[in-house]
């Protein structure tokens, strides 16, 4: 299926959005996690979802990639609804990359033959070709050197970078991170968020669930924060980070950027470290 | 029908396996908790050896434990062994295998810093081992010790072949008795259905004791 | 004291090859074979089907907690009522196979619950079809934790061949019976047995370990894979 790769470029050439979400409804049970979410994403945007633990954050992004059932609403990527039990979904994951908190490399592959495995065996690419992309990948990613280690001899930052080069070699059309440095050492958080911010300036679409608000100001074109299980803020996040129109935007921003604050601040962002402001 | 007939001669059969299997699990646990000291013992010569008849027992089938023991010892000393001896002694050695990675494996699941603890409180050693380390031993010792005896109950059925008269061999007996093949049939599944509703039973009690003692951890 | 004496068994020994081999083929056969059996009821335990699921539990429950003497009897004696007859070495390698299946089975299942959910998301999450996740990313993974209890479960199956001689099949068990029923050299016979037993069992176990080395680079050491 080669010529269902296209390129970054050639997504933002087209003019409708790469995602829309519409009054996406996601229950567990009886809890309703997600009560309503609607947005677009366009092409080439770097948008930030940010918010208190639990709001369902990282259960958006795997309803998006079809891990999750969802209860009510549509997800349309690419033009193309996403079921979690159509016959489509693997295709729609194909253009979908996504990078987990915990890597999730595979242990008993090298870090190449991490990066591989899909386009050899989902993209039916020469196994040649492939591992002649994935070591451009790994230049991209700076990791040319560890190759051929595996992941159980990799260190956090480095096995999280070669999951982005395992992403990036499917060439997705969508890149989703969710909280990529939360489970890193503080050493190693900036290489990966220096290739993440790498990625964005090459102009592709990117969803970040992180709590590095530095970095989504610096980097993120829009910054969507969710509460209670709604988008309750939308904007540019300088905006958002400096000027939030609503209260509970500003409690989190606060907790977030200003540790003092999260000290006595509300008990529901108390959850998010502290520290994360500093950088 | 056959099984009420019968049923009782199967019933008592099932008190013969589930008596035979006792007490070999008996002759099993003290064997095997000798072994499984011996096998975490700090002398070299000592462990080498537990090892080895570790590895022995296991690698023979329960079979021919009970071949050697019904025909090999009672020609090599000149004694005569029943059947139902001859049964409690191979199944209880070959139990003593299986019990000796139990005790091992409780042993050391047991930390160093524990018996480091004890010790340093000035407790001699036989103290250390019976009110701090044996106490927790046993705890991770139980559930597998009841899987050796499931595996103890199941290899009892091989007695049958010595011509012990447990639950097996008085199903195959019962069978004999009767003239009509599904009545043989029916006996042959009724001792099925029995091996596997005590033996899940069992089973069932020892998972229920490691969940209780996984909570109390 | 008992006065050992071999000598009376040599004559004997030349069937033992015969046995043996009886013993490792049957053994082998019984091991492939429950090891697919295994494969499939271990991925059956995962299924969506409540009716899947349920069958492979009760699979594995029931033959678990049923001797395998009793489980051969059943075939090889029980079965012809109905007209069904196996010949002595197809009853016990049936008998055999049924039983290992069940054990096969709950050293996959640990295997695959061992699988970080994470691996199932990371695959599907690079539109590998489930095929393809299962055998690229999760096999080998289960594979690597289920290495060292089926080799034990390998020896399970040489021990458990002896009952092949209960449905009247020459293996090494029933070498050592017949030839301890002729010369009465019940104990001499028992170490020979014994002895072939202890290198068949060895054997296995350098098998295992050797192979392990091969297939997981540097597992014996503990390292990366
Ligand atoms: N499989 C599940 N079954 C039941 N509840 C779940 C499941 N997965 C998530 N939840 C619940 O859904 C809610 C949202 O979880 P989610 O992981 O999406 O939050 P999050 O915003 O990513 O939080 P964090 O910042 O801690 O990662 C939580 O309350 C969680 O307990
Ligand atoms: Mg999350």
């Amino acid at each position: 299926m080669p010529n269902n790769l296209k390129s970054p470029n050639d997504a933002a050439a087209q003019d409708e959005p790469i995602l829309k979400v519409e009054g996406l409804v996601k229950r567990f049970g009886d809890t309703t996690v997600i009560k309503e979410l609607s947005f677009e994403v366009q092409p080439g945007q770097v948008v930030v979802l940010v918010g208190p633990s639990g709001t369902g954050k990282s259960t958006f992004l795997r309803c998006v990639n079809g891990l999750e059932d969802i209860q009510g609403g549509k997800i349309i990527f690419e033009g193309e609804e996403v079921k979690a039990r159509h016959s489509n979904i693997t295709a729609i994951r194909r253009r979908i990359g996504m990078i987990f908190q915990n890597f999730n490399l595979y242990p008993h592959l090298t870090a190449v033959e991490n990066v591989t495995l899909a386009p050899v065996k989902v993209l039916k690419e020469s196994p040649e070709s492939a591992k002649e992309r994935a070591m451009e990948l790994f230049r991209k990613v700076r990791l040319e050197h560890r190759a051929t280690a595996y992941p159980g001899e990799m260190s956090g930052g480095e096995q999280q970078r070669v999951a982005i080069a395992r992403a990036l070699a499917m060439n997705p059309a969508l890149m989703m991170f969710d909280e990529p440095t939360s489970a890193l050492d503080p050493e190693t958080v900036g290489d990966v968020l220096a290739v993440m911010e790498e990625l964005a300036a090459e102009g592709r679409t990117m969803l970040v669930v992180t709590h590095e608000m530095a970095f989504a100001d610096h980097v993120g074109d829009r910054m969507l924060f969710m509460d209670g299980g709604y988008v309750v803020e939308d904007g540019p996040p300088s905006e958002l980070l400096n000027n939030p129109k609503n209260d509970r935007t500003r409690q989190f921003v606060n907790s977030v950027l200003k540790p003092e604050a999260a000290m006595k601040g509300t008990a529901d962002s108390s959850e998010v470290p502290p520290n994360i402001a500093a950088r | 029908m056959i099984l009420i007939e019968y049923g009782g001669a199967l019933l008592r059969g099932l008190g013969i396996t589930l008596w035979v299997s006792c007490l070999a699990l008996i002759l099993a646990a003290v064997v095997g908790a000798l072994i499984g000291i011996a096998r975490t013992s700090k002398f070299m010569s000592l462990r080498v050896a537990a090892t080895a008849y570790t590895e022995f027992f296991r690698s023979l089938p329960t079979l021919v434990m009970l071949f050697f023991v019904f025909y090999g010892l009672t020609a090599a000393f000149n004694i005569n062994l029943s059947p139902f001896v001859a049964a409690t002694i191979a199944l209880g050695l070959e139990g003593s295998a299986l019990m000796s990675e139990v005790v091992r494996g409780g042993l050391q699941s047991v930390g160093k810093g524990q018996k480091e603890a004890a010790l340093s409180s000035g407790m001699p050693v036989w103290q250390v081992e019976l009110y701090v380390v044996w106490p927790q031993a046993i705890r991770v010792m139980l559930p597998p010790a009841v899987g050796v005896y499931v595996s103890t109950l199941k290899g009892s059925a091989l007695a049958s072949s010595i011509g012990f008269v447990e639950l097996m061999q008085t199903g195959l007996l019962v069978r004999e008795r009767v003239q009509n093949d599904y009545d043989g049939f029916t006996v042959l599944i009724a001792v099925a259905v029995i091996y596997t509703i005590v033996n899940y039973a069992i089973s069932q009690a020892g998972a229920h004791i490691e969940r209780k003692s996984n909570y109390a951890q | 004291m008992y006065d050992f004496y071999l000598p009376d068994v040599y004559p004997y020994l030349h069937k033992l090859p015969a046995a043996l081999w009886v013993t490792i083929e049957i053994s082998i056969l019984a091991t492939l074979l429950s090891s697919i059996m295994g494969v499939f009821l271990a991925i059956m335990r995962r299924s969506d089907s409540k009716v899947l699921r349920g069958v492979s539990t009760t699979y594995v429950e029931v033959i678990r907690n049923m001797p395998l003497v009793v489980l051969l009897y059943l075939i090889f004696l029980g079965l012809p009522a109905f007209g069904i007859v196996f010949s002595g070495y197809v009853s016990g390698l049936i008998a055999l196979t049924l039983n290992s299946a069940a054990f096969m089975t709950e050293i996959f299942r640990a295997g695959l619950i061992a699988v970080p959910s994470g691996q199932f998301e990371a695959a599907q999450s690079q539109g590998m079809s489930r095929v393809t996740v299962y055998r690229y990313v999760i096999l080998p993974q289960v594979l690597r934790t289920s290495y060292a209890p089926y080799g034990n479960q390998v020896i399970g199956v040489v021990m458990g061949s002896s009952i092949m001689m209960i449905a009247t099949i020459e293996e090494v068990t029933a070498w050592m019976y017949n030839t301890g029923a002729v010369t009465y050299r019940y104990f001499e016979v028992f170490v020979v047995a014994g002895i072939v037993y202890l290198i068949v069992c060895q054997m296995a176990n350098v098998a295992r370990i050797m192979i392990g080395k091969a297939l997981f680079k540097s597992a014996a050491a503990g390292g990366k894979w």
